[in-house]
């Protein structure tokens, strides 16, 4: 997969609280890995998200995105129903890294205030600059470890793990 | 350095750590279930290493969906046992129990041991002094890898709690409290120690249930000191007094949103659940049965009783548990999950009510998006059981036991 340091895209706003159950809920978690896509936020208010959602989509969500579980189907089913970005104010610790270790960008920006469903952003993922689109205007957000950006430049962690282990 | 940090910087062989410091640590144990495991699986063969790195220190517990409650489920079981055939590690297929119990019974890590989890809730073994970190499963892939994690030095505050519980109030409470005054978000990336004088009077099952709820508020970990040992510099103390926490409620819907027990205003339920590995041991069952005990579930409540473990579910059919449940009204199910995470075996539909010693009741936790999951302990599930609403213990079932009369 190749990495993009910028990322354009519609946003849907989500608002604070986007718990794992809500993403990815508990009745779909045995589903095989190639449906994981059809569940993404299924337990949410936006229970049709999957089908709504285009290539290259961005959530943009307050505080404690992906609180809860450690259910890693939850940004995979994100990712693979086409999500390209997930800004939030704040993150719960395993979401933040396990979107990371699946080459899901996050950025934390405090934005969710300044945007509505539809309109279109670009962010800079090396410069944690978020520009809205249709304003022109541009929102600062917390710029990310370097050992994260090596992670998504590599596509996720079993990319970097294999690169560790001389893996060819 | 504070105890988390003396720990730390012996898993990662340095001389000292701080908050902040990138550093990579030897892990003693790597545990994943049907869940996370079959996708640690999958991340761990495109790493294409033909062995982990320590056989012994990998186990796999099959526990969210056992039995299996759907084919789907049944292939993510024969994925683990074909792997653990193959690599030669540890799977717990007989329904042993939800993981963080089985781990504690026969993997009980040595203090200051680190612990990855790909199960958030992995943070129970902090009840013990173990280092234990909740993952993903290819961060876990990783690690089954590697035998290390890449972690940043949290930052760490100290909850000191000192004094005693009232009669009615129980480790259950003191963690909804605990969530319900920090948040869901309060300690999020950073390591809180338990401390104070309450920590004597817990049993190692209060402070699994305490532990077991870190995530809830976020903590990367959740630890009870050694009290043999200073607990050293931290951010910041918290102090609390335990007489003054209350017999609590987390209402719908998120466990963040803690209420008095008795300022709830009289709410009908439809479903009990008095298990999993929070409040799944043989001293919750014990104040459950005490309570349960010749009286009768009410009429349009559904009982359930999960014991955590199958030791435990063995040590309740020997001390008669079982028969007081049965003719209360309850059902006992295997240990496991069950209906906690809303996968089987007890499920609500649109406008029912649940009562749950579980950890977690975000909106559809259990079931449909509208049925709703208020957290409390063991005690007040059961007396709610009977009323057939939500009720403060002792307005079923006076509280004034032996031990109760003896503080008087």
């Amino acid at each position: 997969m190749s990495w993009k340091s910028k990322i354009h895209g519609r946003v849907w706003n989500l608002g604070s609280n986007i718990d794992t159950d809500q993403i990815f809920p508990g009745y779909a978690m045995a589903a095989p890995a190639d449906k994981f896509k059809e569940y993404a936020l299924a337990g949410s208010e936006i229970p049709d998200f999957a089908r709504k959602v285009q290539a290259g989509d961005v959530i943009v969500a307050g505080e404690n995105f992906g609180c809860g579980s450690s259910r890693e189907q939850a940004p995979v089913a994100l990712k693979e129903a086409g999500v390209g970005l997930v800004i939030a104010k704040s993150f719960a610790r395993i979401f933040r890294r396990n979107a990371i270790n699946i080459g899901l960008p996050v950025l934390v920006c405090d934005m969710e205030l300044q945007v509505e469903n539809g309109q279109e952003i670009e962010a800079d993922l090396v410069s944690a600059e978020v520009t809205i689109c249709a304003s022109g205007g541009k929102i600062s957000g917390t710029i990310l470890a370097s050992s994260v950006l090596e992670t998504l430049e590599a596509g996720g962690l079993i990319a970097k793990v294999r690169n560790q282990l001389k893996i060819l | 350095m504070n105890q988390i940090e003396r720990y730390l910087a012996i898993a990662a062989g340095k001389e000292e750590v701080h908050a902040g410091d990138d550093i990579t640590v030897n892990v003693d144990l790597a545990i994943a279930h049907d869940i996370t495991g079959p996708m640690a699986v999958e991340q761990f063969k495109k790493i294409g290493i033909g062995h982990v790195f320590d056989a012994k220190k990998v186990v796999f517990v099959l526990d969210h969906i056992m039995p299996a409650a759907t084919v789907e489920a049944k292939v993510l079981h024969n994925v683990l046992r074909e792997f653990s055939l193959e690599y030669g590690v540890k799977l717990y297929d007989k329904g042993e129990g939800v993981i963080h119990q089985v781990i504690a019974e026969k993997h009980r890590l040595k203090r200051g041991s680190i612990l990855i989890g790909a199960d958030s809730h992995t943070c129970t073994a902090g009840a013990y002094g173990a280092l234990a970190i909740p993952v993903g499963a290819t961060e876990l892939a990783a690690t089954m890898a590697t035998g290390t994690i890449d972690l940043e030095v949290p930052e760490v505050c100290e909850i000191r709690i000192d004094g005693k519980l009232q009669p009615g109030v129980y480790a259950k409470d003191v963690i909804l409290h605990l969530i319900g005054y920090f948040g869901t978000a309060g300690f999020t990336d950073q390591g809180v120690i338990y401390t104070g004088s309450l920590m004597d009077q817990l049993t190692m099952d209060d402070k699994m249930t305490i532990s077991n709820m870190g995530i809830e508020m976020g903590t990367m970990i959740s630890y009870f000191a050694d009290p043999d040992q200073p607990v050293g510099t931290v951010k910041e103390v918290y102090p609390f007094q335990a007489e003054a926490i209350p017999a609590s409620v987390a209402c719908p819907p998120n466990p963040g949103i803690v209420v008095r027990a008795s300022d709830l205003s009289s709410t009908k339920i439809s479903q009990v659940v008095i298990g999993s590995c929070t409040n799944g041991r043989l001293s919750d069952m014990l104040v459950a049965a005490e309570v349960l005990k010749g009286r009768k579930v009410a009429a349009g409540v559904t009982l359930l009783i999960i014991p955590a473990s199958v030791d435990i579910a063995q040590q309740m059919e020997d001390q008669g548990l079982n028969r007081i449940f049965r003719e209360a009204g309850g059902m006992i199910t295997s240990p496991g999950c069950g209906p906690c995470f809303g996968a089987h075996m007890g499920l609500l539909a649109a406008g029912d009510v649940a009562v749950s010693t579980t950890n977690r009741n975000f909106p559809g936790r259990m079931g449909h998006r509208d049925g709703k999951v208020y957290l409390a302990s063991p005690r007040l599930a059961a007396e709610s059981a009977i009323a057939g609403t939500i009720v403060t213990p002792g307005m079923v079932v006076p509280l004034g036991g032996l031990a109760d009369e003896l503080e008087k």
